[in-house]
């Protein structure tokens, strides 16, 4: 059938494959995966997993849409808002995930069944917490062999999160370049020496490496595992992963609204702008640039709106993350993007993981004192950003800080003033090329002026 | 340079022997903090660790 097509990040796994139809996606369950996929479902794991949320729900369907010889079920799960990456995510969401993976291990087993695979790339937030997506991960569970997925599991999580942990949240970022997992050898190379007096990081990271390369460890005959070692080692894994905390740090950011003069009557007066203009455009999902501390997008998931939040400040990100954790915020998902280097689309053909701007679509776009870090910050023409926020969304809500606003003049002040075209009416003209402009206000108190914009 | 070691070898493979023996390190370990556990008490230490609950995330 030609009206169905395959996605391009699923093809690895012989089992099954996602794919899209009428628009929406489906699975299809290949007939090599059937008895799987019938132990996943008669073992009871299939519902207890969906009743704890921790895999996405799916409804079966017995029609093959893409009339392949060796279909044999068809799935719709339940459809995502929106897909992100594992590189766009900060420790706390990364830790969630490893956490989320290590207790599929320990639920399949008690269902006699396993994780085949352990990818960061086969967990989704939804709702604002962790799920698993691969439907087909989980296989026949022989208890005389270790953990098939041991490796990437510690190339893929625990790596990360060490390098997180010792250097910077930014090092998570590292996955785009090894989308694979990060590569032991490399792990253990960037950690400092220091770590390995941990136990844990011994034994996970050092110990393998000592042990040589998988090729001398590929033991010919190997010796018969146990149920009781694997849990072991599952458990010893949450316990460490759990254990991982980052240092606390302060950025330029992370304590912005908090500490700037800013504050309360601006931050008060732009909120009630934000949230009568949201109101009026109806929009249902609302994407944040530059979110800082989060105060919009909260205010906007707080209207209902399905909200992506991003920022470059991952310690933002990741306070932004335990805090919609804490006050139960479903509908707000929280991403580390620099939007002036969104993520770029990455794996074969450069179709597996598309770039950030292809994959996130939304009603409206906030910008909140944001242009003028990217016009004089970051030297990004009016109309280059005008152009960028209008293939985001159809709506805009975007904030002018002009020249002589301090904040402005702190960017100028260890520069030269080439900025000459950076002024009320130019911002105008350079959005009035993408955009008509609906409404126009100065935030009382400021000279710092609010638009609502319609893409034309 | 880091090698592409895993393109000619079954990923799970690699980490047998590793498993076994991070599994008898654990093992030993748990051995020990039972050992430990059981002196704590005879010493009139308060019961706070089953030695059977090794997991502790719940």
């Amino acid at each position: 059938m030609t009206d169905t097509k395959q996605h391009p990040a699923s093809f690895r796994d012989p089992a099954g494959f996602i794919f899209e139809h009428a628009g929406k996606f489906y699975r299809q369950v290949n007939q090599v995966y059937a008895p799987h996929f019938e132990l996943f479902k008669k073992s009871g794991l299939y519902e207890t997993l969906a009743s704890q949320k921790k895999i996405l729900s799916h409804t079966e369907l017995d029609s093959n849409f893409t009339a392949t010889g060796d279909w044999y079920k068809t799935l719709l799960p339940e459809q995502l808002q929106v897909i992100s990456y594992p590189y766009e995510w900060c420790f706390s969401q990364w830790k969630d995930a490893a956490l989320l993976t290590l207790e599929l291990v320990k639920t399949s087993m008690d269902h006699g069944m396993i994780l085949k695979d352990a990818t960061p790339f086969n967990i989704q937030f939804v709702n604002g917490a962790p799920v698993f997506i691969d439907t087909l991960s989980f296989e026949e569970y022989d208890a005389s062999k270790p953990w098939i997925a041991y490796r990437q599991f510690i190339e893929c999580f625990v790596g990360p999160l060490l390098l997180a942990r010792h250097h910077l949240q930014a090092m998570l970022k590292l996955f785009q370049i090894y989308p694979d997992g990060i590569p032991l050898p490399v792990i253990s190379k960037l950690l400092p020496f220091k770590a390995v007096f941990n136990f844990n990081v011994f034994l996970h990271i050092r110990l393998p490496q000592l042990m040589g390369s998988p090729q001398n460890t590929a033991a010919k005959k190997q010796p018969v595992f146990t149920r009781q070692k694997l849990t072991n080692i599952i458990s010893n894994l949450h316990s460490f992963v759990l254990s991982l905390r980052l240092p606390p740090v302060t950025t330029t950011w992370n304590n912005y609204y908090e500490e700037t003069i800013l504050s309360t009557a601006y931050a008060e007066a732009r909120m009630a702008i934000v949230e009568s203009w949201l109101k009026e455009t109806n929009a249902q999902t609302v994407t944040d640039l530059g979110t800082n501390t989060g105060l919009y997008a909260k205010a906007a998931a707080a209207a209902g709106k399905f909200t992506i939040a991003v920022d470059a400040d991952t310690a933002c990100i990741d306070k932004l993350y335990n805090e919609c954790r804490q006050q139960n915020i479903h509908n707000l998902l929280p991403l580390c993007i620099d939007i002036t280097n969104p993520s770029p689309a990455i794996g074969w053909n450069n179709e597996e993981r598309p770039a950030f701007f292809q994959r996130v679509q939304a009603d409206l776009v906030l910008a909140l004192a944001l242009v003028h870090h990217l016009a004089i910050g970051k030297n990004i023409g009016l109309q280059q950003i005008a152009s960028a926020f209008s293939q985001l969304s159809p709506n805009l809500v975007v904030e002018f800080v002009p020249k002589n606003d301090p904040k402005v003049q702190l960017l100028l002040s260890a520069r030269p003033d080439i900025f000459t075209q950076y002024n009320e009416s130019f911002f105008e003209e350079a959005f009035k090329q993408y955009y008509m402009i609906s409404k126009k206000t100065t935030v009382p108190g400021t000279e710092r002026i609010m638009y609502l914009m319609k893409r034309k | 340079m880091i090698a592409h070691y895993l393109l000619y070898i079954d990923p799970g493979s690699g980490s047998y022997l590793v498993q076994v023996i991070i599994a008898a390190v654990l093992g030993v370990a748990f051995y020990f903090k039972t050992i430990w556990l059981r002196i704590k008490m005879f010493f009139g230490g308060r019961k706070k660790e089953q030695p059977g609950n090794q997991e502790g995330h719940d």
